[in-house]
């Protein structure tokens, strides 16, 4: 696949001015070349977002830049998340292959209980099923009875750079 | 957090988290719907947030004994009002205290469950129950006759039982973790410290029993008491204070967990300093001689090179956090650091100038009211917002409209109250060093005053008086009520 450059829509004015970008990212979206990605700078994390495009086949990967400042990178699938191997069984029932995450936060260097708010903002977002991942810098023990208490799976593998989490929303 | 709410409703109508929040039914299918909170997260916060209180009520009435008179120096140092206050400063409050936070934090540090729940639970009514019964035996112990001369051992016994209990709940996870992280390994060690505390305490009631019913004093009893509080504020609650202080200052603060080599180094020094000055201190007491002598001053060497490399340590780890504006917990933890550091400095020149007696009153109450005390009272400051929060919107996180676990709090309320403790506190050493009754009582009154403010404080952000709903909330929301809210139900 060839790389190319991501395309970058900033949102950030137009957002601040109550604007109403939905039709200019999917019509960005639809100018994307194929295997290109589409950087999205705003003022907030657009979860919605990640819903619709992860139906189009985007992988996205959020990082929060400051107070209001939010990157999002869209990647077109394929590269989707390896599998990974699971120390901890699900707290739901675990029926084997789950499918490929479409959404991966990465919430290390967010102060508790940031992390928590923005998986379980996520698992919100998941259509029954649905697979997201998030890296965490420590096992989110809190999170569990959450998990637990709405019938979702959870994952988790420790490796050197954080505790990575695959999170299933139930069935 | 709402404009940020607003704006994704902006984004993608049918996302809109408010309107989630608000229409519970949207095309006949419910969308969000009521029913208790998660049972485990409730149960779990229940138990730890009794313990608290109960650590408070204690606390409370020690510093009420001070505050009306009743122990040092206006009564003998060694006398029932002051040991029980003494002992409901340090079982009462600190290991109340530091078993509810572990209780929360060791499953944190070591990525494992607890046992069981109901230990704790049980293991809170004998620690209770035995307290009362030790203060009792106290108490009562200079009267004539000594009315209740076996309380103390039934009540000592009583403790014992249920420290055993708290200590079997929660060492099962931490004995069961490999590689164990810096956090808890100190706690491991304060645990052996614990043991060791509780041991020779209880040794102290039988012996003190038996000196009472054969009406002889008991030399050893008073030379060997001070090492029985050796290793409870240092090897036990210091060393376990210093652990958790760790965690939690770096997960709240945004500074790097791993302390490296000056980590190690205060543990390492922290427990062959308390090691040794207890060990040699209790040998010397059997086999007077003068290498337990100079074991035991190397201890005190160690723990004051141990205590200096924390404190540089703490330095190092505010200065490396990346959260610039921290919260009032963390700020005010300042006085509880101070307080160590004065400590420390007092414990020299009681060396240098040769006035090492073995109970220092200013340095307990440096060590018991300002270090480990104003550490537990500014800790609580976030624990109890956070396990609020956690019971209380956990449930709606990602569903609704969650406050931010800091709505929970006032700060600017309970500054004040921190700021009337610490100088409490202070102005009592200052009483214990001049050994004069009405400082040390005027500091009492002003630290028990904060401690109820804080209490009251702790109480409103375990109900969530401060939670206010956003105005895009309660503007299309009027049927919500601020009841619902506070037990978690939409």
């Amino acid at each position: 696949m060839a790389i190319r450059e991501p395309r970058t829509l900033d949102l950030r004015d137009e957002l601040r001015r109550g604007g109403e970008p939905l039709p200019q990212i999917l019509e960005e979206v639809a100018n994307l070349a194929p295997g290109q990605s589409l950087r999205l700078l705003t003022i907030f994390e657009p979860l919605p977002l990640y819903a619709v495009l992860g139906k189009k086949g985007f992988l996205h990967e959020a990082t929060r830049r400051g107070e209001g400042d939010w990157e999002v990178l869209f990647t077109p699938g394929a590269a989707s998340a390896e599998k990974l191997p699971s120390k901890r069984l699900s707290l739901a029932t675990d029926d084997g292959a789950w499918p490929p995450a479409g959404t991966l936060l990465d919430n290390r260097g967010l102060q508790p209980p940031e992390p928590m708010i923005r998986i379980l903002d996520a698992l919100e977002h998941l259509q029954p099923g649905e697979v997201l991942e998030a890296i965490n810098e420590r096992e989110p023990q809190f999170l569990y009875p959450q998990l637990e208490e709405r019938g979702a799976g959870i994952r988790v593998d420790r490796r050197a750079d954080g505790v990575h989490l695959l999170v299933r929303r139930g069935l | 957090m709402l404009g940020h709410h607003e704006h994704i409703g902006d984004l993608y109508e049918c996302h809109l988290v408010t309107r989630l929040w608000i229409v519970r039914a949207r095309g006949g299918k419910t969308l969000l719907t009521g029913g208790s909170m998660a049972p485990l997260t409730e149960r779990l916060s229940r138990w730890t947030l009794i313990t608290f209180a109960c650590a408070l009520a204690n606390f409370l009435l020690a510093q009420a004994l001070i505050v009306l008179g009743f122990t040092w120096p206006s009564a003998a140092l060694t006398g029932g009002a002051t040991l029980a206050a003494v002992h409901l400063v340090t079982i009462g409050w600190l290991t109340l205290l530091m078993l509810g936070a572990l209780s929360q934090f060791v499953p944190v540090i070591t990525s494992r469950a607890l046992l069981d729940q109901r230990l704790s639970a049980a293991a809170l009514v004998l620690i209770e129950v035995g307290l009362v019964g030790m203060v009792t035996g106290f108490v009562t112990r200079d009267m004539a006759r000594a009315p209740c001369a076996w309380c103390l051992v039934v009540g000592g016994l009583s403790v014992c039982a249920g420290v055993v209990l708290a200590l079997v709940n929660l060492a099962t996870p931490l004995l069961r973790t490999r590689p164990l992280p810096l956090p808890g390994r100190f706690v491991r060690a304060g645990f052996l410290f614990l043991i060791v505390t509780m041991s020779l305490g209880l040794l102290f009631a039988f012996t003190l029993r038996a000196s009472v019913s054969s009406h002889g004093p008991l030399l050893h009893l008073a030379s060997g008491v001070g090492y029985h509080a050796i290793a409870g504020v240092g090897g036990w609650l210091t060393l376990t204070a210093m652990g958790v202080s760790y965690k939690l200052l770096s997960m709240f603060m945004l500074a790097p967990e791993e302390r490296g080599v000056l980590g190690e180094v205060v543990l390492g020094l922290g427990i062959t300093g308390f090691g040794l000055t207890v060990a040699a201190g209790l040998l010397d007491l059997v086999w007077h001689g003068s290498v337990m002598i100079l074991a035991e001053r190397a201890g005190w060497l160690l723990i004051g090179a141990s205590i200096s490399a924390y404190l540089a340590d703490l330095v190092r780890l505010y200065r490396a956090r990346k959260r610039r504006r921290i919260e009032l917990h963390n700020r005010a933890a300042a006085g509880a650091f101070i307080s160590l550091a004065a400590a420390l400095v007092t414990a020299a020149i009681l060396v240098i100038s040769g006035r090492a007696a073995r109970v220092a009153p200013p340095l307990v109450v440096l060590a018991l009211l300002g270090w480990l005390g104003g550490l537990g009272l500014t800790q609580l400051y976030k624990v109890i917002p956070f396990l609020s929060w956690l019971t209380r919107f956990g449930k709606m996180i990602g569903r609704g409209w969650v406050p931010r676990v800091q709505d929970l709090v006032c700060e600017p309320c309970a500054a004040l109250w921190f700021f009337l403790y610490f100088a409490g506190v202070w102005l009592t050493v200052v009483g214990a060093a001049i050994e004069t009754p009405l400082p040390m009582r005027g500091g009492a009154a002003l630290s028990t005053l904060a401690t109820l403010g804080l209490s009251r404080e702790y109480w409103r952000a375990w109900r969530g008086t401060y939670v206010r709903l956003p105005p895009a909330v309660s503007s299309h929301a009027p049927t919500i009520q601020r009841e619902d809210l506070r037990h978690g139900h939409p």
